[in-house]
């Protein structure tokens, strides 16, 4: 006899965009979880610049989506309190780069509550902020900052690349008991504006699932060579992956999803299958994700057939001119030109 | 064959509308009612959902300028 599961009619799939999967997270779980509260610039009534509050304030009401001031200061040190006295705050950092101001409460205050209290106190709240260049908005909005807040320790770093994961690791991330900072590439997003990777539109259950934090995935299965991305460089891993299965060679594509906790396993055990491995971040090289992926495989003994390699931002303020910010910008050009050299004999 | 048309009376026409994304590729297969692109209007957000069941056919790519009552593709 068949069991109700294998008899249920397949759930009729969807498209959505990632701003769109984290409005949908958030709503969710504002609906189930009286605790859970938004705070940040524009976030109420324009549904946040990056479109991922659409539709709350119309339901939930102004008490729980509160726009603030330009006050990072005040709402994010505010989010910290909020979540030492029961509930679990969403606060938005519009860009990712505006961390100065507020630095404080994050690496001082909510990444150490729980140590500092003997875990006695937590901080289950997330820090949605954007990140990412590539549409010529300068220095100081285009960074992606995911070194500077992977290194340090009581943050949960997560990063998608598809709505799909969007919406399970934001529904993970305000479940968790821990400070995790949520940060959505802008160029994923569906805005407009920013241009969007159509392969990041996808389909997403309506109900609840969870992607856990700190899980990578592997995205494409190859033998030849591992490509690992997080967000937006996940999608030039994948584009050149797919030319260079044109020239005869196969690309394992892992998306980290996570930085911190770091799935390093994951990795390693691709390396180990493909024996060459080459990293994909748009943040700074130095001190960068890249590095951190590489020591991971060369501390664990993996013998490797090409010397490692990382494509990086250089170390450089992101240039404003279009044509000067993607000659630096990592590109599904540079990875497949890096690969190629990786895979000469 | 349905035509798929830019909704009017949302926004002020005097306002700068664009398709910020299609939310499924030309020729792909989609249902009555599924929301298949999103249009951003002085960075606000609105559906556009199919109007027939059947095979896409995109008229006009994302990030560009639209009207209301323009049409923009088709569903076969």
């Amino acid at each position: 006899m068949s069991s109700p599961e294998t008899i249920a009619a397949p759930r009729p799939t969807r498209r959505l965009t990632i701003a769109r999967a984290i409005a949908e997270a958030i709503g969710q779980e504002m609906e189930r979880d009286p605790a859970v509260l938004v705070m940040g610039e524009d976030i109420g009534k324009l549904g946040g610049v990056f479109g991922t509050t659409t539709g709350l304030l119309d339901k939930f009401g102004a008490e729980r989506v509160r726009d603030t001031p330009i006050s990072e200061t005040a709402f994010i040190g505010a989010a910290v309190g909020l979540a030492a006295s029961g509930m679990r705050p969403i606060v938005e950092l519009m860009f990712v780069d505006f961390f100065g101001v507020c630095m404080d409460a994050i690496y001082n205050l909510a990444a150490k509550q729980s140590y500092f209290s003997g875990g006695q106190v937590a901080c289950p709240m997330v820090l949605m902020t954007s990140v990412g260049g590539g549409y010529g908005d300068a220095g100081q909005h285009s960074q992606t900052l995911y070194a500077t807040f992977g290194h340090l320790p009581g943050l949960k770093i997560v990063i998608p690349s598809t709505a799909h994961d969007a919406k399970g690791l934001m529904l993970a991330a305000i479940r968790d008991p821990n400070p995790v900072i949520f940060m959505y590439h802008k160029a994923l997003q569906g805005m407009g504006w920013l241009g969007t990777v159509q392969r990041s539109i996808t389909d997403a259950p309506e109900g609840d699932y969870a992607v856990p934090l700190g899980k990578a995935a592997v995205v494409r299965k190859g033998s030849d060579i591992t490509l690992v991305g997080l967000g937006l460089s996940v999608h030039h891993a994948l584009d050149a992956a797919a030319r260079l299965e044109k020239q005869g060679r196969s690309a394992e594509v892992i998306d980290l999803r996570s930085i911190a906790p770091l799935d390093r396993e994951t990795v390693r055990a691709s390396v180990r299958k493909t024996g060459r491995l080459l990293v994909v971040d748009d943040d700074y090289m130095s001190y960068g994700v890249g590095a951190e992926i590489i020591a991971s495989v060369c501390e664990a003994g993996i013998l490797l057939r090409a010397p490692p390699c990382r494509i990086a931002h250089p170390d450089i303020p992101v240039p404003f001119t279009p044509v000067m910010e993607h000659f630096v910008l990592p590109d599904a050009d540079k990875v497949s030109a890096a690969a190629i050299t990786m895979l000469e004999p | 064959m349905t035509d798929i048309t830019v909704p009017t009376g949302l926004w002020n026409d005097s306002d700068e509308a664009a398709i910020s994304a299609w939310l499924y590729a030309d020729g792909d297969t989609v249902t009555e009612g599924a929301i298949i692109a999103e249009i951003m209007v002085e960075k606000s957000s609105f559906e556009l959902t199919a109007p027939a069941s059947g095979t896409l056919h995109i008229a006009v790519a994302a990030e560009t300028p639209v009207t209301a009552g323009e049409i923009v593709g088709r569903i076969d």
